[in-house]
């Protein structure tokens, strides 16, 4: 039979972004999967290198507009680093909330996109979108803003907490947890659902180790690397969760695996603030311009970001970061879909494609 | 870690030997009158992790590591397209992320801006 060649994207709506894919079919068995990217390079990393350390926030923010919160923690934390910075005990707490909830909410957008790109159940599109929103609206009236927060600064957050904060907090992890629970109803006993995800893009652990694969995906494998455990930051040493993992190595597996991670995450979250401390000081140092000078040592540091390991590494000049290099995890994951996709029917492109859950916007950086 | 540009492979090899079998990242520092190319390393059974630093000085070519780390692809592609570093022992494959000619180095210090040089391909 011959082969023919299929052009999917740049501008399509399960690419979840701009991507472009050169797909080689024989019949509908796929043969080779080319991946195009780099159309949404706007060069962050030179234009982070001409702006002073706390201009630079709003870049970052854009670098994961589903969980901008994860990687303007990563980015101001380098920063804090870099220029001898204590961050406050209790903006410790109040930074791992946000940064779970901010998981939750990825992981709830993250999965009910990945229903649809299945082709059906817009009825779980539905109820995640309900639970995110109520995240997001917690969110917005800690840091005023809706969609990029832009509240973090160097040594804790931009404004006092509200007074419920955690009272607030803790009612949102009672209704996200009873509403979660929900969804494996819906999806695991769901046969569509299984036969498009079981064996489907599996990934050995061997080979999503040399390949470099990242956060879920990662752990789908059976790799238990979770950087919140292997090199914890903040206040992640004393507090006790799981990492969760799986073996399959499918998208199934990746599904299941980030569905415990947000039930991790609210254990997380309540234990944070069981433990919260009563000095609730959480105000950092306000924006100026000409901030404090950095130490030029080079500051490599990780973050557990929804998607997976986010990685700065930087040196640091005075005012400015001289060079700064930002790995974004989707990067590392979506170089796997070639490998993955071979072999299987052209219809479950997307459904590896979903289950990798990239985001155009770090990839291209 | 600091080592010698002829050193990278059997320093790989050996580390990967030890178990550092998981390669995390690969960048480079314009220092201007060298660059550094740097290769974020980690052991995944003894939790090490580990930066290796290679200086370039004199030609800017560096040999690829894919046959020991296939994560290395898309990362020696950005690298060679971002700093103009010749990867040694891989086809030149196409653009990753920039689709113009590719001739300059945008990562680097001497990189001009808003030259209106810079064209794209298509």
């Amino acid at each position: 039979m011959s082969i023919m060649r299929i052009n999917v994207g740049p501008i399509h709506p399960s690419t979840h972004g701009v991507l472009r894919l050169v797909v080689d079919v024989d019949g509908d068995t796929v043969i080779d999967v080319n991946t195009h990217i780099g159309f949404l390079h706007r060069g962050v990393e030179k234009l982070m290198e001409t702006r002073m350390y706390m201009q630079n926030p709003s870049y970052t923010e854009k670098m994961d507009y589903v969980a901008p919160l994860a990687w303007d923690d990563l980015y101001v934390h380098a920063v804090e680093i870099a220029q001898g910075k204590e961050v406050k005990e209790a903006a410790q707490y109040a930074r791992v909330v946000l940064d779970e909830f901010q998981r939750i909410a990825s992981h709830l957008l993250w999965l009910g996109t990945f229903c649809n790109d299945l082709g059906q159940m817009f009825t779980l599109f539905m109820w995640t979108f309900r639970e995110r929103a109520e995240i997001i609206k917690f969110l917005e009236d800690i840091s005023g803003s809706r969609m990029f927060y832009v509240n973090i600064r160097v040594g804790g957050l931009w404004k006092p907490l509200p007074k419920d904060f955690k009272e607030r907090a803790y009612r949102l992890t009672d209704y996200i947890e009873e509403h979660i629970d929900q969804y494996p109803e819906v999806l695991d006993k769901n046969p569509v659902f299984s036969e498009r995800t079981k064996d489907i893009g599996k990934l050995k652990l061997e080979d999503a180790i040399n390949m470099g694969a990242a956060g879920p995906t990662l752990r789908a494998s059976g790799l238990e690397y979770d950087v919140r455990k292997a090199m914890p930051y903040y206040i992640y040493d004393k507090i006790k969760f799981n990492v969760p993992t799986r073996s399959e190595g499918d998208s199934y597996a990746r599904y299941k695996v980030r569905f415990e991670e947000m039930k991790q995450s609210i254990s997380i979250i309540r234990q944070a603030l069981d433990n919260f401390p009563s000095n609730e000081d959480v105000v950092g140092m306000p924006i100026k311009l000409i901030g404090p000078q950095a130490n030029p040592e080079p500051v490599l540091l990780s973050h557990e970001l929804p998607r997976g390991e986010g990685i700065i590494y930087m040196i640091p000049d005075k005012q400015k970061p001289y060079r700064i290099y930002m790995r974004s995890p989707t990067y590392m994951n979506l170089s796997l879909l070639s490998h993955l996709a071979k072999g299987h029917k052209f219809a479950d492109i997307f459904s590896i494609l979903g289950s990798l859950d990239v985001i155009m916007a770090e990839i291209d950086k | 870690m600091e080592i010698q540009k002829e050193a990278l492979l059997t320093t790989l090899e050996d580390m990967k030997k030890e178990g550092f079998d998981y390669l995390k990242g690969i960048t480079a520092v314009d220092y201007k009158d060298h660059l550094e190319v740097v290769y974020i390393l980690y052991n995944t059974e003894q939790k090490k992790q580990e930066i290796l630093g290679v200086n370039l000085k004199d030609d800017e070519s560096i040999h690829t590591v894919i046959m020991l780390y296939k994560s290395a692809d898309w990362l020696e592609r950005e690298l060679s397209e971002m700093f103009s570093i010749k990867i040694i022992g891989r086809d030149a494959p196409r653009l990753l992320l920039e689709k113009w000619n590719g001739t300059e180095a945008p990562l680097r210090k001497s990189f001009a801006w808003g030259n209106e040089d810079y064209k794209r391909q298509q």
